[in-house]
């Protein structure tokens, strides 16, 4: 899952970067207004982490452009004023859920995971697949029960996947929604992932749909 | 009292002074006009007589026998001859050493009276006055004058001519009259004139006492309208301050807001550096500062909101319309409540409703609540709002429900407590309803906390209404 997060405290960015990393996002950021709309409107995220106050270009212009430009991503606004006015104008604007300053890391992810999976449609934090399910709070994948043990990447890729089940997914989407911007992507790292995954998943569960790209088949 | 009340009215001075000045200036005038026609009426009654007396002392002469002799035949006046007609003529005999015979010599019209008169000491040719009663006790006006008739005789002569006063004093009564029903009639008009003055000038002023009105009965924010040159300073003065109240409340928010933002931030930075090194290892430090962190923020949460509180001031004019601010936080809670999967039931009057205070301050009071009700609730929330009838200043009734465990009557009387926290489960700072409380008390409202009938809580606000707008006044508060 790809995350952008705008907020222009580099310390606080920093550490928000790296609890979300931490927590298997691939996570871009911006530090000022324009750039943060600009990246959401020309980049796909699957959510928005918006501090309100940013220079050049307030968050709350920011989400109202996004919204007024058809860009649906969740977000959740980050901001130090906790009133009830300023609550019911970002939700007004597009927000999907705030949170206020400061915060407990953990209530951040919760947050971020509810709204994608809200995004998606799915009702429950563990997502399943026949007898395959991902708890998206603790990041554990099991297999009838038992533990399956993923890499970073691995687990990426299988949580996308997860999130659409029976949907056709191509490489490209997989790629723009597992790696940063500034990472150098390779479509052919997607295929060795997908490889290495199908090793560790019931046979079958990960068809290669051809010419377009991968599907989660729900066992009958 | 009331007697004061009226007394210290403008309107009251302002014609209680015209009216005592006008009915001494007609009760003047009327004296005047009155003593002069007096005087004249009297002046010409007196040149008549003056007349008739030179006409008899012309017609007197003496006999051979050195008697008096006028001849009756020689007046011209018909009223010597009537008996009592009014006018009279007597002639006396004066001595040498004062003493007189009197009525030597009358006129038809004495008949069988004389006319009595002081005797006073008259040089030869002088003219004197009298007023005295004659004949049937009329008043009668008297005229004098000392004759000596040829040089030979030391006898001297009075002739008295009088003349009845009732003709002069009747004509005087019947101007005096009509003169007093004239004033009478024109004191009437000036004081209608002074009356309708007094309005109209007062206007301006009852124009004010209504702009006031719609100002306190939150119908405007300022006072509307021109007025006259010597009141507008006054009207300009007055929206100057009100500007000037609105304009301190929105700066101390925006400094509060200012200030959450400058502290809240760093302190989110110490609360994740603290969290990312307890995450790796066991520190002291760490666990110190995420403490701390936390006590700051409750320190923060409360004083913000209590600066807020207090830069709320019962600003004149204010009203927001309820709807759209339920409707608001409905809105924010579906999207935040959204997992819980709750429903908001929203009960709202047939006729808006408005509350008699700031959007941000009912924003707040209702937020709290419907966000601890859904934090709460099983399924559903219900919020219902209704104007209390019959209620004066008029009062209006929100009332927020949820269905969840409820709090058992034992920990009811503490919340609302500063901090007081019955469920360390649900995220929160303990101060929604303490901020509630505060908000509610500023507004002379009340919040009361019961059991509801399907076992949650059940918060009742009662807070001050404004009355319906007219069209095209309703106040900045209102949001589109």
């Amino acid at each position: 899952m790809r995350l952008l997060l705008v907020e222009d405290e580099p310390t606080l960015r920093a550490q928000l970067r790296d609890g979300l990393m931490q927590a298997g996002y691939a996570v871009d950021e911006a530090d000022n207004g324009r750039d943060a709309h600009f990246l959401g409107d020309t980049e796909a995220f699957d959510a928005v982490v918006l501090d309100l106050g940013l220079p050049v270009l307030d968050g709350l212009t920011v989400l109202k452009r996004w919204r007024e430009g058809g860009r649906t991503m969740p977000v959740l606004i980050l901001t130090a004023r906790d009133n009830w006015h300023d609550k019911v104008a970002g939700i007004d604007a597009g927000a999907d859920d705030y949170l206020t300053k400061p915060f407990h890391m953990e209530e951040l992810l919760a947050r971020v995971r509810a709204l994608i999976r809200r995004a998606s449609g799915l009702a429950s934090a563990v997502l399943q697949c026949g007898a395959l399910a991902l708890d998206t709070r603790s990041g554990r994948v099991t297999l009838d029960g038992r533990p399956v043990s993923l890499t970073s990447h691995e687990y990426k890729l299988l949580d996308y996947l997860m999130h659409r089940p029976g949907a056709v997914v191509s490489r490209t989407e997989l790629t723009g929604h597992i790696y940063a911007q500034d990472f150098e992507r390779d479509s052919n790292t997607i295929e060795v992932f997908v490889g290495r995954l199908r090793r560790k998943l019931p046979p079958g569960l990960i068809e290669t749909v051809r010419g377009l790209g991968y599907r989660l088949v729900p066992p009958p | 009292m009331k007697l004061w009340h009226r007394a210290a009215s403008l309107r009251f001075r302002l014609l209680a002074a015209t009216l005592v000045a006008l009915a001494l200036a007609l009760l003047l005038a009327g004296v005047l006009l009155s003593g002069l026609f007096r005087d004249h009426v009297m002046r010409q009654f007196e040149t008549a007589l003056t007349q008739q007396l030179d006409q008899l002392t012309a017609r007197l002469e003496l006999d051979a026998a050195g008697q008096p002799l006028i001849d009756p035949r020689a007046l011209s006046d018909p009223r010597w001859q009537k008996p009592y007609s009014g006018l009279y003529w007597q002639l006396d005999r004066v001595s040498g050493d004062g003493l007189s015979r009197v009525g030597v010599l009358r006129s038809r019209s004495l008949w069988d009276t004389q006319l009595s008169l002081l005797a006073d000491e008259l040089a030869d040719g002088a003219l004197h006055v009298h007023q005295g009663r004659g004949p049937l006790d009329a008043p009668l006006l008297m005229l004098e004058r000392k004759v000596k008739i040829a040089e030979q005789s030391a006898a001297r002569w009075r002739i008295v001519v009088a003349s009845d006063m009732q003709e002069v004093t009747g004509a005087v009564d019947s101007f005096n009259g009509v003169l007093a029903a004239s004033l009478a009639v024109l004191l009437v008009l000036l004081a209608l004139a002074a009356l309708a003055q007094v309005a109209l000038g007062l206007s301006p002023l009852r124009a004010m006492q209504r702009a006031l009105a719609d100002v306190h009965e939150g119908r405007t924010q300022r006072l509307q309208g021109r007025f006259p040159t010597e009141v507008q300073p006054l009207i300009d003065d007055f929206n100057a301050v009100l500007d000037r109240n609105t304009e301190v409340v929105v700066r101390a928010r925006t400094q509060a807001g200012n200030l959450a933002h400058a502290l809240k931030t760093p302190l989110s930075v110490l609360d994740q550096a603290a969290a990312g090194t307890l995450a790796v290892h066991d520190s002291e430090l760490a666990r110190l500062v995420k403490e701390q962190v936390g006590l700051s923020r409750r320190h923060i949460d409360w004083h913000l909101a209590r600066a807020r509180v207090a830069a709320t001031q019962r600003l004149p004019g204010q009203r927001t319309a309820v709807g759209p601010v339920i409707a608001g936080l409905v809105r924010l809670m579906e999207r935040v409540h959204a997992a819980r999967g709750v429903a908001i039931i929203v009960q709202a009057p047939d006729a808006p409703l408005f509350f008699a205070g700031e959007e941000q301050d009912l924003q707040e009071m209702l937020g709290n609540l419907l966000d601890n009700a859904c934090k709460w609730a099983r399924s559903a929330v219900m919020i219902a709002a209704e104007p209390v009838m019959g209620s004066a200043p008029p009062q209006m009734q929100i009332h927020i429900e949820d269905d969840g465990p409820g709090i058992d009557a034992v920990h009811l009387a503490s919340v609302g407590a500063r901090g007081v926290r019955l469920d360390e489960s649900v995220p929160g700072t303990g101060l929604g309803l303490a901020i509630v409380q505060d908000l509610v008390g500023l507004y002379g409202g009340d919040l009361s906390l019961q059991p509801a009938a399907g076992g949650g809580l059940r918060a009742s606000l009662r807070l001050p209404a404004a009355l319906a707008a007219d069209a095209g006044t309703v106040g900045q508060s209102v949001r589109a």
